[in-house]
């Protein structure tokens, strides 16, 4: 039989995503239609908003101005930073969602360990007289480790007492929103503030905002993100924990058979996915609001599983996927100011786009289907 | 012959009908994640189905409360058959078909109340409450008798357990999971028309609030029985009882260092108990040997 070439799968994969695109911005236009929206003109600011192209002159330090095909088009840099602003805890969750499924765990949990590494990073970032050399580190770290505990718990009471993860994934996530709002209620409120908010952090824990977009979000966080990408999908293949873990979801009978260490490797693994998505919340805390707010997480811990199947559970395809969902989100929300058309649009987009990026119409090939077959047989017998 | 004066009478009478409508649209929902799992679909849809019944129960319950309710159920079969179709035909993991249904309806329903409803919202007269309550009291007793004393549902469990030996004893499995999956979406948007219908009257788009994972919660809790999803339905109204009626007391419960009363730690108690409960009494829960596989 021959086999398919790796850029083949990889074009013909590529191709068939970018269909699912088309497919679900199709069908929420014509939602948009059916309600009487202007069509055009929303895509039009979406597509403007995700990427700060716009036609015209630049005028001002914050446009870079083009002339393609005879026509002067500029890029709004502020418009094109806070898309990169907005993808970048989409990164670190999707890539935590996908390093559970690697190991075989669905970590819906990714909210819950946000928000806690977000209040653990608010904490941290109130200490005075540091370096930012030290703080910042200190700071991310702190928001790691938190998360890291949080998302090992589902991971031990899987191996210790066979709880479904998606199960205490999801109840956790109560539990951490409502132990942080507990949290600061009894301790950590600010008590200048009416809302329920931690003090301000340290400004040497502060991230600070990219120089040609000062009045954006983007920060030296989506730096960090894009090289956790960079080196997840360069370190799982290449290392022996990356080995394990992929074994272990590929097959835990196999792997423990081969003397890998099934339940060490699956706490490994969910306290790393807890790690990645409690570095998203500290980033986001050092970088956006400098304080532990109520929605600090929004929904990015949830956006992160749309984010990671999207990207098939590689790094790059976490990478590229997140940019998408944050440019459209961030575009929407630039639609809805220019617009009117609700910025709920990318959330319709988002759901389709998943539905459509699930289906498997290739039909298993024979000899798969023998193997599982097999497989069946064996689990029968055991 | 009075061992409760009137306020304890009192306090029991209201905790109790708080505790019967908390529990209802969790057991509504939880009966529907019963039929679907137990014929082998995952369903953490079951959030999006409310969502979906909420909001077209109000849309177009707008004339007649009863009107909306017929609408939120058949709608919400719709999303129910969707997810059938993508998991059973289209080979969509079910967690993925899940979890973008969730998706869907969650910004379909945002997108369209801001479009058709004002600002403000809209105003419903509703269903009565109690329509809902009866049913969701009377439902999980149907229901063990449709799994356990019926050829359907002898045949939805073989389906669930062992959809190649079912398929050797001359059952379909597809159809048989397509009615499960519709039941369940149907029942899902009748639990999410309780939220918008019969309780507050008017749609939020934050109204299921997690509800409906909270009603999966149940299903496992229960072990993926009626009776024990409906108790875990009652245990968990119970919770929202408890916490809506200190909040109203304005007691403070303050024992070591902590202060138990705060509506946050009280919030939280529903899902730790499912958790402890997870942990020591429930112990290994055996889902359906065929959930989520492929026929």
């Amino acid at each position: 039989m021959k086999r398919p070439s790796l850029s083949g799968i990889l074009h013909s994969r590529a191709l068939f995503l970018f269909g699912c695109v088309l497919g679900g911005l199709g069908i929420a236009g014509v939602i948009m239609a059916a309600c009487g929206y202007p069509v055009g003109a929303a895509y039009g600011a979406l597509w403007t908003g995700a990427t700060g192209i716009q036609t015209g002159p630049a005028d001002g330090l914050s446009q870079i101005g083009f002339v393609i095909a005879g026509r002067q088009v500029h890029i709004h840099l502020f418009l094109f930073a806070q898309s990169l602003a907005r993808a970048t805890p989409l990164i670190l969750t999707g890539l935590a969602v996908a390093v559970g499924l690697r190991a075989g765990l669905f970590n819906i949990g990714a909210q819950g360990q946000m928000v806690l590494g977000a209040l653990g990073a608010a904490v941290a970032g109130q200490a005075h007289g540091l370096s930012p050399a030290i703080h910042v580190p200190l700071v991310l770290l702190t928001g790691a480790a938190v998360g890291a505990c949080w998302g090992a718990i589902p991971a031990l009471l899987k191996s210790r007492r066979g709880v479904h993860e998606v199960l205490s994934t999801i109840l956790l996530n109560y539990v951490a929103v409502n132990l942080a709002a507990y949290l600061i209620l009894h301790g950590l409120k600010d008590p200048e503030r009416m809302a329920a908010e931690t003090r301000e952090i340290a400004a040497s824990a502060w991230l600070g905002t990219a120089p040609f977009a000062l009045q954006s979000n983007l920060t030296g966080g989506f730096l960090i993100a894009v090289v956790a990408a960079v080196g997840f999908a360069a370190l799982l293949p290449w290392t022996a924990w990356g080995y394990r873990l992929r074994a272990v979801g590929l097959g835990p009978e196999a792997a423990e058979a081969a003397g890998i260490k099934v339940d060490r490797t699956r706490i490994f693994a969910m306290a790393l996915s807890g790690a990645l998505a409690g570095a998203a919340g500290a980033i986001e805390v050092m970088s956006v609001h400098h304080r532990y707010v109520e929605g600090v997480a929004a929904t990015y811990g949830f956006d992160g599983i749309a984010v990671a199947l999207l990207g098939g559970l590689s790094g790059i395809g976490v990478l590229v996927s997140a940019l998408f969902f944050g440019a459209l989100e961030s575009g929407a929300a630039f639609m809805e100011s220019q617009t009117n058309v609700p910025a709920d649009l990318a959330v319709i987009v988002e759901g389709i786009v998943i539905l459509f990026a699930g289906i498997r119409l290739v039909r298993r090939s024979r000899a798969r289907e023998h193997i599982e077959e097999g497989r069946q047989a064996t689990d029968v017998s055991a | 012959m009075s061992l409760l004066d009137v306020g304890q009478m009192r306090l029991i009478l209201a905790l109790s009908t708080a505790t019967l409508a908390g529990a209802t649209p969790l057991a509504l929902a939880a009966m529907g994640g019963i039929l679907s799992e137990r014929a082998g679909i995952v369903n953490i849809a079951l959030e999006g189905f409310m969502v979906t019944g909420a909001f077209v129960g109000v849309f177009a319950g707008r004339s007649s409360g009863w009107e909306g309710l017929a609408a939120a159920a058949a709608v919400g079969a719709l999303f129910g058959l969707l997810h059938g179709f993508l998991t059973q035909k289209m080979r969509v993991d079910h967690v993925v078909s899940g979890l973008g249904i969730n998706l869907l309806a969650a910004g379909a329903t945002r997108f369209l109340a801001l479009r058709w409803f004002t600002t403000e919202g809209v105003t419903v007269i509703g269903v009565p409450p109690t329509v809902f309550i009866g049913l969701a009291v009377v439902l999980p007793f149907c229901v063990h008798f449709a799994l356990y004393r019926t050829r359907f549902g002898l045949r939805l469990r073989a389906v669930g357990e062992n959809p190649e030996t079912a398929r050797m004893a001359g059952i379909r499995p597809l159809p048989l999971r397509y009615a499960a999956v519709g039941l369940c979406g149907m029942l899902g948007g009748i639990a999410g028309a309780y939220l918008s219908l019969g309780e507050s009257h008017t749609f939020s788009s934050n109204m299921s609030a997690g509800k409906g994972y909270i009603a999966l919660a149940a299903v496992i809790f229960g072990k993926w029985k009626p009776a024990g999803a409906a108790l875990a339905a009652l245990l968990f109204g119970f919770c929202y009882a408890l916490q809506s009626q200190l909040q109203i007391s304005g007691k403070h419960l303050h024992w070591i260092g902590i202060e138990w009363s705060s509506p946050a730690l009280l919030d939280m108690l529903p899902y730790l108990m499912t958790l402890l409960a997870l942990v020591t009494v429930v112990g290994r829960a055996t889902p359906p040997a065929a959930l989520g596989k492929e026929i």
